[in-house]
């Protein structure tokens, strides 16, 4: 038993970090030495200063894919708290059925629903709109949204928004001033979770968006590799994606916690 | 201090209390924008598709739909690039999702045993889920390159000739796999854990006391009690496998001659390669068709092996 958990440990980390690690150094590798160098020669920062340095630099995806993130997350929270909390107040039977249908679009596997999305945003003029994703974004986010709030905030003591209610505090005041505060945690958890999905959204970013300095993170990657199937740039590409995977990284290392117990929380509730 | 002034200074006046059915349509208000959303973005798009499919709708009508009966549905029955797709796809599922619940179950097992560094082993369960998948898809392309990459690397150094991991399509299917693998049993790990730490530890203890060896202690009470998790984890990563989509892109575009091509892609492609609206929708009304079957598989087997349970 003790012995078994350190192996099983040290087995993990190898399984996990061991291509992570080998990105790592390809990143910092020139490109003869890729095909075949020693280990003590051949090592450079070109790598990243191509990728840092093109037109448009990596920079601008980082940013793009930051901005539509972080309106996705706006947008999602705004919607999925009060629906959330509206959601605790309808009759049983009802609640039971949304919260169902809340679930079967959880595990539905988005990409099925690109072309119609697609059809729409050329018919709105969304496409090339940076921030227009984030409409999508949010929709596709909602149902586990709003799964993980509404959890959260049923396991609120119904004793304190009745106390509220005979104070005289109106739906607003109660939504602001009592169950917010009280759902900070949950709300983080639903942030980081939204936040991620957004970053990593692939098939929607590709369909809308074609100009190359709009590009969000996934898809500039993967217009890196539909360059060439023979030569692609590995060097640089491996820098990238080392720049792409470190706020990431700093982002699960910041809110593993929080990660964690959002995901967890949906499994239990779901 | 008399009663009236004392009542007076209280803020609740019934006046002022919101009266309950009143508070009840307005939650029904708070409801409306996210099921506007919702319904725009999951129901609006299978309802176009299902009206999209009874159409010819590509660059042969000039990109404008005509009813053209059930000619999609005809063409996607004798469509032998869906149905190889479908089996394709299937086997992509069947043994990535089977293969992450036994290892994810194994690892959610040592991870539930008591031990330091459990922050840090999170975190590094969860660093290869966060990474996009598009990202992690070109780092497999370059871990197994032709000769270059490091597994072939390390083949030539043991004197055996490199192979072409995703030039043949007997391995290339197996190193999308091994891609899904990675990225997701330390994530079905970390669900299941959450199931382990939601049984009682007494219970166990009784049944240690009571001399069952750990292997039956896993059969009888362990697992049973995983049975939710372990079905709420089977349906969710079987229907994301089904439509696995941005891994097959990157990493093999559905090659070599289609062999890795799934669902999904096949679906992509008459859309936006062919220019075939009309047969992408049937393809696409086929593809969730076939999720539904499964997904109702899975259910039944959930309360199959529920149901045996409680029973003994």
């Amino acid at each position: 038993m003790n012995l078994r958990r350190p192996i099983i440990v040290a087995g993990l980390l190898l399984w996990s970090l061991l291509p992570l690690i080998w990105q790592l150094q390809t990143s910092f590798r020139t490109p003869d030495a890729l095909v075949g160098g020693s280990l003590t020669s051949g090592w450079t920062l070109e790598n990243y200063r191509t990728v840092l340095q093109g037109s448009p630099s990596f920079w601008r995806y980082m940013v793009n894919s930051a901005l539509v993130g972080t309106a996705t997350t706006g947008l999602t929270l705004s919607l999925a708290v009060p629906a959330a909390y509206g959601l605790r107040q309808q009759a049983a039977t009802l609640k039971r059925g949304l919260l169902l249908l809340l679930v079967a679009a959880a595990v539905f596997p988005y990409v099925l629903l690109f072309l119609a999305l697609l059809e729409l945003a050329r018919q709105l003029g969304w496409g090339n709109q940076l921030l227009a994703l984030a409409i999508p974004y949010s929709g596709l986010s909602l149902p586990l949204a709003v799964l993980l709030l509404q959890a959260g905030i049923a396991d609120l003591p119904n004793e304190i928004e009745d106390a509220a209610r005979l104070e005289g505090l109106n739906l607003w005041q109660r939504l602001h001033r009592i169950v917010l505060p009280l759902l900070a945690p949950t709300l983080s958890s639903t942030a980081i979770l939204v936040f991620l999905f957004s970053w990593n959204e692939y098939p929607i970013a590709l369909t809308w968006i074609s100009r190359s300095e709009l590009l969000t993170l996934p898809t500039a990657m993967a217009r890196i590799a539909g360059s060439s199937i023979y030569a692609v740039p590995y060097g640089a590409f491996a820098a990238a994606t080392v720049l792409g995977s470190l706020p990431l990284l700093l982002l699960v290392l910041l809110f593993q916690r929080a990660i964690v117990s959002g995901l967890t929380q949906g499994a239990v509730k779901g | 201090m008399n009663f009236i002034s004392h009542f007076q200074g209280q803020p609740f006046a019934t006046n002022k209390v919101e009266s309950y059915s009143r508070g009840k349509s307005l939650s029904l208000l708070l409801l409306a924008p996210a099921l506007a959303l919702l319904a725009i973005v999951f129901v609006w798009p299978l309802l176009r598709y299902g009206w999209l499919s009874f159409h010819a709708d590509s660059v042969i009508t000039g990109l404008v739909a005509i009813p053209n009966g059930g000619a999609n549905w005809i063409r996607l029955l004798s469509d032998g690039r869906f149905w190889q797709d479908a089996l394709q796809t299937l086997r992509f599922a069947g043994v990535s999702v089977g293969l992450e619940l036994v290892l994810g179950l194994a690892l959610a097992l040592a991870l539930h045993q008591r031990g330091p560094g459990r922050g840090v082993l999170r975190v590094l369960c969860l660093l290869p889920w966060a990474l996009p998948t598009t990202v992690m898809a070109l780092g497999w392309r370059w871990i197994f390159n032709d000769p270059h990459g490091p597994i072939n690397a390390l083949l030539l150094q043991l004197g055996l000739p490199s192979q072409g991991f995703l030039s043949t399509p007997s391995t290339t299917w197996l190193v999308s796999v091994l891609a899904d693998v990675w990225k997701t049993t330390p994530f079905v790990a970390l669900l299941l854990l959450a199931g382990l730490q939601s049984i009682p530890t007494d219970l166990e203890e009784a049944m240690r006391l009571e001399g069952a060896s750990p292997w039956q202690r896993l059969r009888r009470l362990t697992l049973p009690l995983l049975i939710p998790y372990l079905g709420l984890c089977c349906l969710f990563r079987v229907a994301q496998a089904m439509g696995v989509f941005d891994l097959i892109q990157v990493l093999t575009d559905g090659g070599p001659a289609g062999s890795t091509e799934s669902l999904a892609l096949y679906a992509y492609l008459n859309a936006m390669r062919f220019l075939d609206f009309g047969y992408s929708a049937s393809v696409m009304l086929g593809m969730f068709l076939l999720l539904l079957v499964l997904s109702a598989l899975v259910l039944v087997v959930q309360r199959r092996f529920q149901q045996q349970q409680e029973l003994t």
